[in-house]
């Protein structure tokens, strides 16, 4: 009988063993292990045995019935998992399909340009001061020690509106509004973005362009403190290893007036097509804010001193972005202001 | 300003000083040079002279030369198709390897149809000689030196006056002394240490001033004329010419190129007068005349009250620091002329010179400012010249007219303030060595305090701060020590409202709206156009470029129709652009935000994409009215019917405070969409808008006690809106009426005509319990009632 039962055991192992789907597993398991089953047959064969043989014969066949069934389970695991799997391939997509739409919209490089100067000097502790594009030729002009008929006003061919408005043709004018707001009381920390006006038209100009104001007053401001602010500008906005220096330059309403150049950030100050060999870029004006502006806007020129610059916004751009005509700022073809949506 | 590096050369020495290193100084100290020229160029050029010529065999034009070039280089045979050439002429041959830049080749040994040519016989144009300066048979042929010009001389532009450099400098307002070339030559040799040399005039034996002169404006302070007799009017020297070439001035006559000479030299315009054609010996400067005259272009001007003229015998003979009268000027008969120096205002110049629209480097300079006290020294220099080039017979004395006085600028300054403003420690010997390498003389009156006196030529320098640049601009800028400023402690940031500005275009790109930038400056015509949220007047340029951009704009929403029309032109479509631009009007300053919608919205790509439509628009309009924390109970909506520009059917205003229109949101009009397609359009005042009140934000209770969802579905008239029902039910159900969804909308065949079916689903819930069926009920009924009270609502079966 024990033949028989490891005859029936290791058949049953073969047939499991064999087995690749439900159906043929549920038929396995009637054939081991239901009442009908052969292993039943041989349990009821069991009176005929010895007592002895009977209680070891018990516990083979225990042993080889919840082995089958273990095995069986097993088999079962396996067989779901197979057609899971199975089911599953079937599902599959092509991830390279077109995403559902998530676009971000573009910044206008302008603005691009405007946030990331206004975040540098806000972590400096500046304010963003604002001013209006139609202004006032006292404040456009005359307190900014360009009184009528100054040659200075040459420099900056300007649209008129009649004798006393005009378009804005800097955004210098908002010093004057700074100061005058502060009844001579420093300390001032201002930059001022805006849109500005001129009577020229080309590749390089635009009769709207943009500039950003820089103001800084109090007591002991000076001129050092001007070139380290622009370095700091200069390596926020350009990279860390550029480097500033300072031409003598005129401006009406600050003395000393300089121009900065920073050291090329395309070939780092060997000479290359965009710094035109000189290894330097021109990129702002800049000076001491100039005693009679201090005077004519109630500050006292014994106790109080002051920087001011000016960063042309299209300018900034340009170099950074490498973009060639600052038509393209006003044009807003959608292929070329959807450039810049990383910004 | 151009300055030819040889006429510098005379009064400054600029020994073993290239011309680019004096152009790179004088950039850094404020005098940028833009560009470096060459008065003409060309290497390995030697005087020859024709020997022979004979047609060349397979030309009709071209002959066969042969040239002598001295005995270091022997004769040559040249090809050359000039049709000057003729046996005996000596010209300028450029040999084997020459190097002309002017037509940017190199000359080799080369055979021309077949004859061999060895070298290049040439004009003054290939050696790049401007065109302005030469006569047309030295344009068309090769250049004919004179008789005497020695065979075999290698240094060919030097002999031809020719070898000159030329600056180009950029000079800026504050320095129009720097207009003048002995100016210049200061500033060199105080950058450089080097002498400079101005020369005075020669003194001759004077005979008493036969005129008198005066002046009757306070825009004339200053007014001197000096009489020569007996000048001969010729051509000027070589030395002069070339002068006069390399500042970019064709020379005249002798009379004419003195002129222009004393002018480059001193800044000190000079106006010259034929004595013989002056009806008086007084000449008085005036204002106040309303004529007309003739000027020596021939034209007619007309002269007002406000205008400068010199006058003689009450006629005016000079518009004043522009232009002379055609009826006194100098010309080649001229024999006693009166020599002119003044200073003018500036001011009244330049407004002259904008009003006429005449203008001469004369009156740029009185515009830019000229050294005052020079006028003595001008008309002796003049005076010296004409007896040198113009065989003056006599020369009278100066008659001065002079209310400015002698040179009494005194600046008090200290070396405490320099460097306080400069942020350096500049003792007090390198201060004052400075300004006197400048030629400011210097007083110092302690270890800390000192008096500057800038000289005449500086009419810049007036206060300190004028002093503490020059000291910086000489030292340069490389001695200023970078340090961040030390100062209070400022709270940078942005405003409340330009935070509130960030946010909204923040949550425009996010949405996947781009940001645009147009133009404030107008066409007029298009100024009205989708302007809805002002009745205002614009302003209007005086002085335009151009009519397109003369207005300013009262709103946004054109400029960006314009711009989505430019990309559907460019075969660009699906565009969503937003702009946040000031308008600003005689009656308003305001920021205004405008959002255009215009083709599809892509939902997934190119495979699923649905046209824009209002509730895009809209949708915007509301999320920007949420974020801003503009609750719903602080502003109304009304339909927008009577605009021309849109749809009046699909479009809306958006009312605040009552009144205020501080919106409009909707589809263009049809009318419209022939240009622009369909577009939907939302547009805001924004400062309106940051005005509001706004609540805080604070935690609201979630309950804890379960809600229960009930649907209602509603037949009612057409014109019913589906937000008032909404708001009817929350406000009747406040207290357990949690949420109200909209989840179908239909009208159609199934329903009458002019009926709308409205399905809701309506959230009960309460705070402090669990709601049983029969509140809900009567909550419900309550709801059903009103509805059915207030909008006829009925219940669909």
């Amino acid at each position: 009988m024990k033949e028989k039962l490891q005859e029936l055991y290791s058949r049953a192992i073969t047939d499991i063993e064999q087995v690749n789907d439900f159906n043929s597993l549920q038929n396995v398991r009637n054939t081991y292990l239901s009442k009908k089953s052969e292993l039943n047959g041989l349990m009821s064969k069991m009176r005929d045995l010895s007592p002895d043989e009977r209680a070891s014969f018990g516990q083979l066949i225990n042993k080889i019935k919840s082995e089958l069934t273990e095995k069986i389970e097993n088999k079962r695991k396996e067989v779901e998992e197979k057609e899971l799997q199975e089911k599953l391939m079937k599902e599959v997509i092509d991830f390279t399909e077109p995403n559902t739409t998530f676009k971000k919209g573009s910044k206008h490089p302008f603005n691009a340009v405007v946030d990331q100067v206004c975040e540098i000097f806000i972590g400096m502790g500046y304010n963003i001061a604002e001013g209006p594009e139609v202004e006032l030729d006292h404040f456009n002009f005359e307190l900014l020690n360009v009184p009528k008929d100054h040659p200075a006003r040459d420099m900056q061919d300007t649209f008129f509106i009649d004798e006393n408005h005009l378009m804005r043709s800097q955004t210098s004018p908002v010093q004057a509004h700074v100061m005058l707001s502060k009844n001579g009381e420093g300390p001032i920390k201002i930059i001022s973005p805006g849109k500005v006006y001129r009577r020229d038209d080309d590749a390089t100009h635009s009769h709207q362009f943009g500039q950003i104001e820089g103001l800084v007053i109090d007591k002991n401001v000076n001129m050092g403190n001007l070139l380290s602010t622009l370095e700091l500008f200069a390596r926020s906005m350009f990279g860390e290893k550029r480097e500033v220096r300072m031409r003598s330059s005129y401006f009406p309403f600050t003395e000393p007036s300089v121009e900065a150049d920073i050291s090329c950030f395309e070939c780092g100050g060997k000479g290359c097509s965009l710094c035109k060999g000189t290894g330097w870029i021109e990129i702002l004006g800049a000076g001491m804010v100039h005693p009679h502006v201090l005077e004519m806007c109630g500050f006292d020129t014994k106790e109080y001193q002051g920087f001011a610059f000016g960063i042309g916004i299209e300018r900034v751009g340009m170099l950074k972005y490498g973009i060639d005509d600052i038509r393209r700022f006003y044009t807003n073809d959608i292929r070329f202001n959807k450039q810049f949506d990383k910004e | 300003m151009l300055a030819s590096y040889n006429l510098l050369k005379r009064f400054v020495d600029l020994d073993g000083i290239s011309p680019e290193s004096a152009a790179d100084k004088l950039t850094f100290a404020g005098l940028e040079v833009e560009g470096i020229e060459h008065l003409a160029s060309g290497t390995n050029l030697v005087i020859g002279q024709i020997l022979s010529v004979e047609n060349h065999p397979n030309s009709d034009h071209l002959h066969v030369l042969k040239v002598d070039e001295g005995e270091k280089f022997g004769v040559h045979q040249i090809v050359c198709g000039a049709p000057n050439v003729r046996v005996g002429l000596k010209v300028i041959v450029a040999r084997n390897g020459a190097k002309l830049d002017a037509l940017g080749v190199t000359i080799k040994p080369s055979v021309i149809r077949g004859v061999e040519s060895d070298g290049m016989c040439c004009s003054l144009v290939e050696l790049g000689v401007n065109k302005m300066f030469l006569k047309e048979e030295q344009i068309n042929g090769i250049e004919e030196l004179s008789e005497d010009a020695p065979v075999g001389e290698e240094n060919v532009l030097g002999y031809l006056n020719l070898d000159d450099t030329i600056l180009d400098i950029n000079v800026l307002a504050n320095r129009s002394d720097a207009l003048a070339i002995f100016s210049l030559a200061k500033e060199l040799g105080a950058l450089f240490e080097r002498k400079v040399n101005i020369p005075q005039p020669t003194k001759f034996e004077e005979v008493p001033s036969s005129v008198t002169v005066g002046s009757e404006t306070e825009d004339c302070k200053q007014f001197s004329i000096k009489v020569v007799r007996g000048v001969k009017t010729k051509p000027s020297p070589k030395w002069l010419q070339s002068f006069l070439m390399a500042q970019g001035i064709r020379s005249i006559n002798n009379i004419v190129d003195i002129g222009n000479y004393i002018m480059i030299l001193t800044g000190q315009p000079i106006h010259m007068y034929d004595m013989d054609k002056c009806q008086s010996s007084s000449f008085i400067v005036k204002k106040g005349y309303n004529s007309s005259l003739v000027a020596l272009d021939q034209k007619e001007y007309k002269v007002d009250e406000n205008d400068i003229v010199v006058t003689n015998n009450n006629e005016i003979v000079c518009l004043a620091g522009i232009m002379g009268c055609e009826s006194v000027a100098v010309d080649e008969n001229s024999v006693n002329i009166g020599i002119e120096s003044a200073n003018f205002k500036g001011a009244t110049v330049r407004r002259t010179t904008v009003k006429t629209g005449l203008s001469s480097d004369s009156s740029a300079h009185f515009i830019k400012g000229i050294n005052p006290y020079q006028d003595e020294f001008v008309l002796d220099l003049t005076a010296s010249l004409l007896k040198e080039l113009a065989d003056a017979q006599v020369i009278e004395t100066s008659s001065r007219y002079n209310e400015i006085g002698t040179n009494n600028i005194q600046i008090s300054c200290s070396k405490s303030y320099i460097n306080k403003r400069l942020g350096t420690s500049f003792d007090l010997d390198l201060i004052k060595s400075i300004l006197e390498k400048l030629f400011i003389k210097v007083v110092t009156i302690n270890d800390d305090e000192f008096i500057a006196f800038p000289p005449d030529h500086r009419i810049d320098l007036r206060c300190d701060a004028d002093l503490s640049e020059e000291i910086i601009r000489y030292v340069g800028f490389g001695a200023i020590k970078s340090i961040l400023p030390m100062m209070p402690t400022t709270t940078g940031g942005y405003s409340l409202a330009q935070k509130k500005k960030n946010k909204v275009r923040d949550f425009l790109l996010n949405n996947g709206v781009n940001e645009a930038l147009t133009y404030t400056l107008i066409n007029p015509k298009n100024v009205p156009s989708f302007v809805l949220l002002n009745n205002d007047e614009p302003y209007v340029i005086m002085n335009p470029m151009t009519i397109d951009h003369s207005v300013v704009r009262k709103g946004i929403v054109y400029s960006l129709l314009e711009a989505v029309k430019f990309n559907l032109d460019h075969q660009q479509k699906d565009l969503a652009f937003f702009e946040i631009s000031e308008v600003i009007t005689k009656e308003n300053d305001y920021q205004e935000l405008a959002i255009i919608l215009s083709g599809k919205r892509s939902i997934r790509g190119e495979i699923n994409k649905v046209d824009y439509n209002f509730f895009d628009a809209h949708g915007i309009l509301c999320e920007i009215l949420n974020i801003l924390g503009i609750e719903p109970s602080r502003y109304k909506e009304e339909r927008l019917i009577d605009s021309c520009y849109y749809h009046p059917g699909r479009s809306v205003k958006l009312i605040v405070n009552g009144k205020d229109v501080a919106g409009v949101c909707g589809e263009i009009h049809p009318n419209y969409q022939k240009e622009y397609g369909p577009c939907y359009v939302v547009n805001l005042n924004l400062d309106l808008l940051f005005a509001m009140k706004t609540p805080s934000t604070k935690m609201n209770q979630i309950s804890k006690f379960p809600a229960v969802t009930r649907d209602l579905s509603l037949v009612v008239s057409t014109d019913v809106l589906v937000g008032d029902i909404i708001k009817t039910i929350k406000k009747t159900g406040r207290n357990i009426v949690q949420k109200v969804d909209v989840f179908d909308v239909y009208q159609g065949e199934h329903l009458g005509q002019g009926l709308k079916s409205i399905a809701v689903s309506i959230t009960y819930q309460d705070s402090s319990k669990t709601l049983k069926d029969d509140e809900i009920n009567e909550v419900e009924q309550n709801l059903i009632a009103l509805l059915a009270k207030t909008y006829k609502a009925e219940l669909r079966k």
